[in-house]
């Protein structure tokens, strides 16, 4: 089971003067429980891409299949996949409307029909995923909380429906440090805990080096990359084709091979940099 | 996209032509008085003045016709509804009957001149706002109120208001199919069911578009105050227009279909 697309072309106004490729022979895969970042310049067409994964926007050629089932704007489909794959949009606290935080999240599962159990319990398991407590904050107006708070409600109104694929469009924009980390290991541990595929779209290359495994890169609306995160920010040259920077630790990295540091480090992300720096030091330390 | 694809009404085609170019005050009169011609009118045969100045307009404006074509799609569904009372309940000399329908001459007649009534208000409205700029539109409604204002009437803040409108209409249709594609991820079924169950449908797109426009409007308010606008205080333009000679050709054109109009009423 998967997320595929098979050479999806994705154009605005077809057939028009003015008609504009949004998505050019787009072809990828997607494994189930990964966590899979997509990044790209702005206007690279992540944001169209993302939008094929559940039926709000059709491909103009090609095939989208989730779980070997073709995308279509037949209903029964929509349903099914509308099912499988959730979206958090881009500042996902712009899609209040509710009187309590409970109903916010509830909405969800009541309109895929849960029974008032299975709502009770999907809208507490989800609060206490993105670290919110139940008790405190259910009853609460979603509008009178900060702003770190409102991410996570929003959040949490989409897992509670308890998708396979949850997909999550720049989820970190304008939170703190500290919301931001926490956000997305809430995700991770969604990811092991539930075995959700997580995808994750963003423009910040540290979290995408941190927690995304896998990495797909879009430039002007094809594919450039595909392929695991440590060997396209390898490629330096690749990431700066494609318009992206090297997160801080590939180029700390960098840094110390050109001063022709002999330290053995692991670049992959910020922590794992630290800690391997810090053995380094102890062990030159020790001899 | 498509939600602001079929708001025609109200929407600019840019152009360099001379109808573009010219004053938008001397549109927006020439609009007026040829909507008030129209109304003058009492038999189809005097709209010719009208039609004939608003063909040349079109004309001269280089606006395609499918343009004005989807300006009409709105009020396709207005048009269809008055033509079919009009055909079916004018009493008279019948032509065709069946049953109990019953077509008239003077039926025919009748739908015909609505027709062409409310195909004219829409077309003459579609070309000013075509040729004309939201900005100079409103620029031109202010030109228009100012002799009011010394009567009390706040001509530049209602100006403002409605530019302001109008600048913002493009925004929340955006904004409205943004929330509206949240929901429907979230399993929102919107527009389907009874009639109860889709007034409830509406109200998760409502709340959220209620909620960000007052937050814009907070936004906008503190951005304007933050620049030096003060209300009552007077504001200059950045483009400065001046009369040209083909503002005097429409006006001279509007006066001549008015009065051609009005004398065919009175002595034909």
């Amino acid at each position: 089971m998967s997320i595929d697309l098979k050479n999806v072309d994705y154009v605005y106004d077809s057939g028009e003067p003015f008609e504009y490729f949004a998505l050019r022979g787009i072809s990828l895969h997607i494994d189930d429980g990964a966590f899979v970042g997509i990044v790209g310049r702005t206007g690279s067409g992540k944001s169209t891409l993302v939008e094929h994964l559940n039926g709000l926007l059709f491909s103009t050629r090609g095939d989208v299949f989730v779980d070997d089932e073709i995308v279509s704007n037949k209903r029964t489909v929509l349903a099914k996949v509308r099912r499988r794959v959730g979206i958090v949009f881009q500042y996902p606290e712009d899609q209040f409307f509710a009187e309590t935080i409970f109903e916010e999240i509830a909405f969800g599962c009541r309109n895929y029909g849960f029974s008032k159990e299975q709502v009770d319990e999907s809208v507490h398991k989800a609060m206490s995923i993105v670290g919110l407590d139940p008790e405190r904050f259910l009853p609460l107006s979603p509008f009178q909380l900060s702003g770190g708070e409102q991410r996570r409600v929003a959040i949490a109104s989409v897992i509670a429906m308890g998708q396979k694929y949850i997909v999550l469009d720049e989820p970190t924009a304008g939170l703190d440090s500290g919301s931001k980390l926490a956000v997305l290991a809430e995700l991770e541990s969604l990811r092991q805990t539930a075995n959700v595929t997580v995808i994750l779209v963003s423009h910040n290359m540290n979290e995408v080096a941190e927690f995304c495994k896998q990495v797909i890169v879009l430039d002007g609306g094809t594919v450039a990359f595909q392929g695991s995160t440590d060997a396209f920010f390898r490629d330096a040259d690749l990431v700066d084709k494609t318009g992206l920077e090297l997160p801080e630790s590939y180029h700390l990295a960098r840094a110390l091979k050109e001063c022709g540091s002999t330290l053995t480090v692991n670049e992959c992300s910020t922590g794992r940099m630290l800690d391997s720096l810090r053995l380094c030091v102890s062990d030159q330390g020790g001899a | 996209m498509a939600l602001s694809r079929s708001f025609v009404l109200g929407q600019h085609y840019p152009g360099t032509s001379v109808v573009h170019r010219s004053s938008a005050l001397v549109k927006l009169v020439s609009t007026i008085v040829l909507m008030i011609g129209v109304f003058v009118a009492t038999k189809t045969v005097q709209y010719v003045p009208i039609v004939l100045l608003l063909v040349a307009g079109i004309g001269v404006s280089r606006i395609p016709l499918r343009f004005f074509v989807r300006g009409l799609k709105p009020i396709l569904f207005l048009i269809v509804l008055t033509v079919v009372v009009q055909i079916f309940f004018t009493p008279g000399t019948p032509i065709w009957q069946f049953w109990f329908i019953r077509v008239t001459r003077e039926g025919l007649g009748l739908a015909g001149f609505i027709l062409c009534r409310l195909v004219l208000l829409t077309l003459v409205s579609v070309l000013l706002t075509a040729s004309t700029s939201p900005i100079e539109l409103t620029d031109a409604v202010s030109d228009l109120l100012k002799p009011l204002s010394h009567i009390g009437v706040p001509s530049a803040e209602i100006a403002l208001v409605m530019s302001i409108a109008m600048r913002f209409v493009p925004t929340i249709l955006e904004e409205t199919e943004r929330i509206i594609r949240a929901q429907v991820s979230r399993g929102a079924r919107i527009g389907e069911g009874s009639l109860v169950v889709r007034m409830k449908s509406f109200i998760p797109i409502l709340i959220p578009l209620f909620v960000s426009s007052f937050r814009r409007a907070d936004d906008l308010a503190v951005a304007m105050e933050a620049r030096g606008f003060r209300v009552g205080s007077p504001r200059t333009r950045y483009h400065a227009r001046h009369f040209q000679s083909f503002d005097a050709f429409i006006l001279l054109g509007t006066a001549a279909a008015l009065s051609g109009v009005i004398l065919w009423r009175l002595f034909l």
